[in-house]
């Protein structure tokens, strides 16, 4: 018995040493707040652990695991939506000399990825620093290449103008803070 | 040709992936030289690799291992409580507190309490689980357990080896491929997996490691036939010879009509050839 039990976690630990990092990204330029990423990695591999079955073998593996991290956030979600907010404990370090620059460039396009509506900066996250393939994350999202790249240009523009209002100064930035949406619940894929 | 921005932007997001090449390479390039506004979006998408790779604490391994710990104590319903942010039994006040207790977690008081508490919980469970066994208390239940366990067990390792066969770094799909040399019976799909490995994977090692382990199961008539055809595919004369030379191990008489055929092959190597020709004189 000790022996399976090793054996278990020996297994899903190889898995987890190798996606805990990445989700770990996910959640967290997602949600902008670590403790919620730690969390919702924890239900993801609790979920593998779980539903290990329903993985379709010659599928993408790498479109199932985001498929069960989209899904565990979109649970979190619905039960906890006082929860959507922007927290600004995400926002890099402040570096000095050199470094101050792109630090805070870095922190500018940290806040505008967050005032992005989610759907569009999940797309954005998962073709930018997910290494997802088009083909998979249309696959995952449910729908046609061609949307997903027309989702992506999208993105980009709105990540542009709102980076550049509020590079352009506090003032712009409320501005151009005003008319963006919320961030808003993605819906579950196929229901 | 001039394109305008729309036509631009139907490429950019291929342009961005680095999967665009020839003359739609160049039309994005010359439009972006000319227009600042699709040269703005690609300088932001280029800027967001400024953001940091965040990493996860050191505690979530320790999470992860008490969690797998307390679904296969079966108390996964109880462990829910812990390992499910936000379940709807629990109001707002719930979840902070929940969430203030891991945070706590993070200090180093928290940690320090945390390792006394996982090492008294593994105590305690080596205890209880070393002593049942001893006194021989398998029960029809615990039976029953153990081979709802080693099936879920398996079901696990067919998954780990299926997810790493498709990693981008040849050394984890090397990895997925050692990983499956534990199982002494294979799976079919891990089998159809590891032959897709030894036709296409693009690591001639890795290739290699994947007729290793295909030889030790050699009973299945899809691993035989499978390894036969990958050698008509084959261009690497080091994976040519490896699968000569596994032929022959397995004395596999049908492999000889084939092998005459493969050596007639206008562009094989000399070596490749003269190996086959000592195969096909060893099978007949």
């Amino acid at each position: 018995m000790l022996q399976v039990r090793a054996g278990a976690g020996d297994t899903l630990g190889v898995l987890f040493d190798r996606y805990q990092a990445p989700l770990y990204n996910f959640y967290a330029k997602l949600t902008g707040d670590r403790t919620l990423s730690e969390d919702l990695v924890q239900e993801v591999f609790l979920r593998i652990l779980k539903y290990s079955r329903s993985y379709q073998p010659g599928t993408p593996f790498r479109a199932w695991i985001y498929q069960i991290a989209r899904n565990a956030r979109v649970d979190h979600y619905r039960k906890t939506p006082k929860h959507i907010s922007f927290e600004p404990e995400m926002a890099p370090p402040v570096k000095p000399k050199d470094e101050a620059q792109e630090s805070q460039e870095a922190e500018m396009l940290h806040r505008a990825l967050m005032h992005m509506p989610e759907e569009k900066r999940e797309i954005l996250i998962l073709s930018r620093f997910q290494e997802l393939k088009y083909e998979e994350i249309a696959r995952l999202l449910g729908c046609e290449l061609g949307t997903v790249k027309t989702r992506i240009h999208r993105a980009i523009q709105e990540l542009r103008q709102v980076f550049r209002q509020l590079e352009s100064g506090p003032a712009a930035a409320g501005s151009a803070a005003a008319p963006l949406a919320p961030a808003i619940p993605p819906r579950r894929v196929g229901s | 040709m001039n394109m305008s921005c729309e036509q631009i932007g139907e490429l950019l997001p291929d342009y961005l992936q680095g999967s665009l090449s020839g003359a739609k390479k160049s039309m994005v390039e010359a439009h972006i030289a000319e227009c600042a506004d699709c040269r703005d979006e690609v300088a932001v998408w280029q800027k967001l690799a400024l953001l940091p790779v965040e990493q996860p604490s050191a505690e979530s391994r320790l999470r992860f291992e008490a969690m797998l710990h307390a679904y296969q104590e079966g108390r996964s319903d109880r462990g829910k409580a812990h390992f499910e942010p936000g379940r709807s039994d629990r109001g707002p006040a719930g979840s902070r507190s929940a969430r203030s207790f891991w945070q706590w977690l993070r200090t180093p008081v928290g940690a320090a309490a945390w390792s006394a508490a996982l090492l008294l919980i593994g105590l305690f469970a080596g205890n209880f689980y070393g002593a049942r066994t001893i006194h021989g208390g398998s029960t029809g239940t615990s039976q029953e357990e153990m081979a709802k366990m080693e099936s879920e067990l398996t079901n696990m390792r067919q998954l780990v080896v299926l997810s790493m066969l498709q990693q981008q770094s040849a050394s984890e799909r090397l990895q997925g491929v050692s990983y499956s040399q534990r199982e002494q019976q294979l799976d079919p799909q891990v089998t159809a997996a590891l032959l897709r490995t030894l036709h296409y994977d693009g690591s001639v090692d890795v290739r290699l490691a994947a007729l290793d382990a295909l030889s030790k199961h050699s009973a299945q008539p899809q691993v035989r036939s499978g390894v036969l055809d990958a050698l008509q595919e084959q261009q690497s004369p080091l994976v040519q010879v490896a699968l000569i030379d596994q032929l022959v191990e397995w004395r596999d008489r049908e492999a000889a009509q084939q092998l005459k055929n493969f050596e007639q092959k206008p562009d094989l190597n000399p070596t490749v050839k003269q190996r086959a020709e000592w195969a096909v004189s060893k099978l007949n």
